[in-house]
């Protein structure tokens, strides 16, 4: 009888942590697009992770780009680089940061932590904005100097006439910016505070402005992955602010997007858009990242339910009003790709298949077999609207066998028309540029 | 030395401590507090219930794991004196079930708890309490026959 008993313990545990472990991705291809396919969802046993090792790039390597583009970088050895910027004047700004660190509730908490870090997440950030110049023209920068020091866990900036924001993890901050300055040394000017506390689970605060330069409108992630940190530590998370530029009023714009990591407007429309990373452990295949675009007053789904109206049974109490009125997203980017830099393209300069679109930069799964994400996709747009399937731009940041060599974040246009790319695990900045603009 | 001698002679040394009672208890006891705790993360969806309970039932696993050391020193040692099987079976249950738990728990808001969690913290507590009305032991205590007491 005990052997029985054992032995039938010993084959449920065996199978229950097979069928927790077994679990594999889909074509990532099938969930890009508007109609991505939703899998029914799963709840785990044994949580969800797989993460590359970190090895950085060696001396000469490079990610790949296709034919008729090159890639080069044009900074290296920077402290986690997150985001990069272009000043009217071709200066770069590159924003060096990573979170402030977080309360940690369960053993569970300590132990995702360490595995992250496996893949250079936990690397110290530099709290600094650092400039880039290129006084010759040749793509290549002669000038590296600190920038904007002492910031707090910094990510988004953007400049409207001759103010600089930068959007710190607890607040927005004004420098005034005069042009062809290297340096900003004067005490910033608050404008407005942002949510952020002991938690602050998505610490990563995006930014943009208005196209009239009237607003900002600032990105802000949910406190938890699906409410498990409680309900009351959201309150005015995952949400898109508007914060008046001068006064530093500021409104919940748009609810429900889980983590809005990048704002942009598109050029032909000037429509908002974002790139929102959803919920993990569900699924290898739930729920997509997406690209969409920004109603005001809009809801967006979280925590209640995703992609519209899929009830995520983990969020107690439930709320049928607010999933009645879920927006479905616009475009998905298939599952766990940790979508973080969103950059609209702005003329031919790269190629003419780059004309008209946005590129996106997929930092990369952690919690998916096998990853996804680790590159840089153009989606094309038509119409204001993205349509068509996403191309692979910049590839080949993973290494050989399970290891990761970069993560794209932050990218942007320089003033030449070529891609930058803050590369947070390689520490280096990459400018792609087509090979008749390279000059 | 006949059965009855050799009873006699075992029952005349000083009984020595058992080990793993004591660890025994200490683990049975936090694993049977997740009990109540998830309970009250039911009635109330307040994340620190939940939370309790993971740390309550990972202690509680903890102890066992150390509990286990305890009981197998006790009886190669021969502190322990025969194995007490059904407490030993509950106590096996119990420690699998919270293994399951654990993990159960590790997942994210209302299901790490509803119903699977509550299900299982539920029915080690109830292996867990008989076993605690049966005295926390695995092993029989030594036996000193009654005309034997000094």
């Amino acid at each position: 009888m005990t052997r029985l008993s054992w032995s039938l313990t010993a084959a449920f545990l065996a199978g229950a942590l097979l069928s927790a472990c077994a679990q594999k991705g889909g074509d990532p291809s099938r969930q890009y697009g508007p109609n991505p396919e939703l899998p029914e969802p799963h709840q785990y046993l044994l949580p969800p992770m797989s993460v590359p090792k970190e090895v950085g790039w060696k001396a000469g390597e490079t990610p790949t780009v296709p034919l008729g583009l090159r890639i080069q970088a044009i900074a290296t050895g920077l402290m986690h680089p997150r985001m990069v910027y272009t000043l009217p004047n071709g200066d770069i700004l590159v924003v060096e940061s990573n979170g402030p660190g977080t309360n940690r509730f369960r053993l569970k908490d300590y132990i995702q932590g360490k595995v992250k870090a496996r893949a250079g997440s936990a690397a110290k950030g530099a709290n600094r904005i650092t400039l880039l110049r290129d006084t010759n023209g040749d793509g290549m920068p002669d000038l590296r100097t600190p920038f904007i020091d002492h910031l707090n866990s910094p990510f988004g900036v953007v400049l409207v006439g001759d103010m600089l924001y930068v959007a710190n993890t607890d607040e927005i901050v004004a420098y005034h910016y005069a042009a062809g300055a290297t340096r900003l040394a004067d005490p910033p000017i608050k404008l407005t505070d942002l949510p952020a506390g002991a938690i602050n689970h998505h610490w990563t605060k995006s930014l943009a402005a208005s196209p009239d330069g009237s607003k900002l409108y600032v990105g802000v992630g949910s406190n938890s992955n699906i409410t498990e940190n409680g309900m009351d530590v959201e309150q005015g998370r995952a949400a898109i602010y508007e914060v008046d530029r001068l006064t530093g009023a500021k409104r919940i714009y748009a609810a429900g997007t889980r983590n809005p990591t990048g704002l942009a407007f598109e050029p032909g429309t000037n429509q908002l858009f974002a790139i929102v990373n959803e919920r993990d452990e569900i699924g290898p295949d739930l729920v997509p990242d997406y690209l969409t675009r920004i109603r005001e007053g809009g809801f967006y789904g979280w925590p209640y339910s995703y992609w519209g109206q899929h009830v995520d049974v983990r969020v107690h109490p439930q709320n049928a009003a607010a999933v009645a009125k879920a927006i479905k997203p616009d475009y998905g980017l298939s599952s766990h790709v940790a979508a973080l830099g969103l950059v609209f393209s702005a003329s031919e300069t790269l190629s003419p298949a780059f004309a008209n679109g946005a590129f996106i930069a997929e930092h990369g799964s952690w919690d998916r077999s096998p990853v996804n994400g680790y590159q840089v996709i153009f989606i094309p747009f038509a119409g204001g609207m993205p349509n068509g399937k996403p191309i692979p731009v910049v590839t080949a940041f993973l290494g050989q066998a399970g290891t990761v060599r970069g993560r794209p974040v932050g990218l942007a246009l320089d003033h030449t028309g070529a891609l930058i790319i803050a590369d947070d695990t390689g520490n280096t900045v990459w400018r792609v540029s087509g090979t008749a603009a390279a000059r | 030395m006949n059965a009855s001698e050799e009873r006699r002679a075992g029952a005349t040394e000083r009984p020595r401590w058992l080990l793993h009672p004591a660890l025994v208890s200490i683990g049975g006891s936090l694993l049977i507090a997740a009990f109540p705790s998830d309970i009250m993360y039911y009635q109330t969806s307040l994340m620190q219930w939940a939370n309790a309970s993971s740390w309550l039932i990972a202690g509680g696993l903890v102890l066992a794991l150390v509990a286990a050391i305890a009981l197998l020193i006790d009886v190669i040692s021969g502190r322990g004196r025969p194995i007490g099987w059904l407490n030993f079976i509950l106590l096996t249950v119990a420690s699998l079930l919270s293994l399951v738990n654990v993990f159960i728990h590790s997942r994210d808001a209302w299901t790490s708890v509803v119903p699977e969690g509550l299900w299982l913290s539920g029915i080690a507590a109830l292996l867990l309490l008989v076993v605690a009305f049966r005295g926390w032991t695995v092993t029989a205590a030594p036996i000193i026959p009654r005309g034997d007491r000094r």
